[in-house]
């Protein structure tokens, strides 16, 4: 009798599942874990916040805070605002994370992020820019993990999502003749978020097998990880595949085609939270 | 300011557009602060525990009080020191970026650094009697706090916190350690009020927190100053403050035995 435990040859103990088809906590090779978003006014808001999100990924967990701030635009771009995405992986989300300035894979995440939100044109710069040369918007997004169990990109880039749908900005104008600004707390406006990026992570096993939604263990037994993006027309923002075992064109095409329904899951549940808390 | 080259960069400079509206916001809370009715300097605010929610720690606590301060903490049981000699207790705490009420904090500071620092410091101070390092020589116990927003009384909540992730993640411990902060306004003859929210604690004169084991009826630390008043008063502000955390003990106990049973049901399964 060979006897396979979890803990003495995890790759053993999940080869014998995915000869099956299927995985050691039940879901299939496609499927992901239950997703969650509390927005905004739902419990778990930051209000100090001008908007935020809390995702659940299974048991992974992502706070996204997003603060407005107004700043002068850069010289090079007098016309464009600034969005600067922040991840952050603290010592409270799992072990092996130290505590101190962000480390390899924080800054990866981070700029994986601002990568997507340049991509997809999510929020178009130019959009945040008040007056040009003078005044602009600064978004500050800061992401949160506060339970690290696998697919940080797709949880974070889903917090973003929803946390930016939630932000409202007060009304800024000039006043002409002093040419100070004066900012209105009471009028708000929502963002204009043009598209909906919607990130699916993969990891490979044994060069063949792509699973998606991978937990912590899976990651870590994965011989390669490879994350899509799309948005809500069926197109291709980026993909993301740091190193890892090659992946065939069909594959990579397997990837797409689940990515998009992922895309239509995923619009449908920020629809359905965001239809809940607006008032009627 | 030096480049932090760890993270992604935004304009050198921004303020928040709060600044901006100033006229029209001061007037408006100045008006709130004097025309509320003083609020009961006694009246704990509802706090909201519960241990034992996150995967990845060995013990983990969220605690909300009702002013909106949210604090989440997760402890880790003995592990390895590489230094001979009694047990250590590393603490962390860690403000999110966007927990202030004003201008978002930038992570990697100095001055955010330091605060940190203080207030780690003052968390291992509150913690260390109530944990039985005798138990563990030759190992290190770890705590981490992040703070999620901050309104008010956040150091204390913190204390709560991190006391109930160490009991969660199976650590002895000779008590839980409560923590309860207090203010006295800058009027001239006002009195001590407990738990104050965040613009009570900004206008404050002076500000005072505790932490207790309560069952023990001992006080690990005490942190404050400020302009409080002749010696009497801190003597008084001192009673009220063992009193709350008296009155918070019952509920902290009752979300560790509910993390308990929660445990038992899933395992059973």
């Amino acid at each position: 009798l060979s006897i396979c435990s979890r803990t003495v040859e995890p790759l053993e103990y999940y080869r014998r599942f995915l000869k099956e088809n299927c995985r050691p906590d039940g879901r299939e090779l496609g499927e992901f874990r239950t997703t969650t978003v509390n927005i905004g006014k739902c419990l778990c808001s930051i209000t100090t916040a001008d908007g935020s999100a809390l995702v659940k990924l299974g048991n992974t967990t992502v706070i996204c805070g997003v603060k407005a701030e107004l700043a002068a635009p850069a010289a090079d771009s007098a016309n464009k605002g600034y969005i600067v995405p922040n991840v952050e992986l603290p010592s409270l989300c799992a072990e092996r994370f130290r505590s101190g300035p962000p480390g390899e894979e924080a800054q990866a995440a981070s700029q994986f992020i601002a990568d997507v939100i340049e991509n997809s044109q999510m929020i178009v710069k130019e959009d945040l820019c008040i007056a040009s040369g003078k005044l602009a918007w600064v978004l500050y997004c800061d992401i949160i993990c506060l339970d690290y169990d696998g697919n940080l990109l797709d949880a974070s880039v889903f917090a973003l999502l929803a946390a930016l749908k939630n932000v409202q900005l007060p009304s800024v104008t000039i006043n002409e003749e002093t040419g100070l600004s004066e900012v209105n707390l009471k009028q708000k406006n929502p963002l204009n978020i043009r598209k909906h990026p919607v990130a699916t992570s993969f990891a490979v096993f044994d060069d063949t097998l792509l699973i998606v939604d991978p937990t912590a263990e899976e990651e870590d037994l994965a011989t390669g990880t490879v994350t899509i993006v799309t948005d809500e027309e069926g197109r291709l923002c980026s993909v993301h595949k740091p190193g890892g075992s090659p992946l065939t064109g069909a594959k990579l095409q397997d990837c797409i085609t689940r990515a998009i329904t992922r895309h239509k899951e995923v619009k449908k549940l920020i629809d359905k939270v965001i239809k809940s808390i607006t008032p009627k | 300011m030096p480049l932090d080259h760890r993270r992604l960069r935004g304009p050198e400079e921004s303020q928040p557009p709060a600044l901006w509206a100033a006229t029209a916001a001061e007037d408006e809370e100045d008006e709130e602060g004097a025309g509320a009715a003083p609020r009961d300097p006694c009246a704990l605010r509802p706090l909201f525990a519960r241990a034992g929610l996150l995967s990845q720690a060995q013990g983990s606590a969220y605690v909300e009080l009702g002013s909106g301060t949210k604090v989440l903490c997760a402890a880790w049981g003995p592990r390895e020191a590489a230094e001979p000699g009694p047990g250590r207790l590393l603490c962390e705490f860690r403000r999110a970026p966007f927990a202030g009420r004003g201008a978002r904090g930038r992570p990697g500071a100095a001055a955010e650094r330091e605060a940190e620092r203080e207030a780690a410091a003052a968390l291992r101070e509150a913690l260390e009697p109530a944990v039985r390092l005798g138990r563990y020589p030759r190992a290190r116990l770890a705590v981490s706090a992040l703070l999620l927003q901050d309104g008010g009384s956040a150091l204390a909540a913190a204390v709560s916190a991190a006391a109930l992730a160490l009991a969660d993640a199976g650590v002895e411990m000779y008590d839980l350690a409560v923590g309860c902060a207090l203010c006295r306004p800058p009027a001239p003859a006002a009195s001590w009020m407990l738990q104050p929210a965040e613009p009570e604690e900004r206008r404050a004169a002076a500000r005072l927190t505790l932490a207790l084991l309560p069952a023990l009826n001992q006080v690990s630390a005490v942190l404050g100053g400020g302009r409080g008043g002749p010696p009497e008063d801190w003597a008084q502000a001192l009673r009220l403050g063992l009193d709350g955390c008296h009155r918070q003990y019952p509920v902290l106990r009752q979300s560790l035995l509910r993390a308990a049973q929660r445990r038992d049901a899933a395992a059973a399964t």
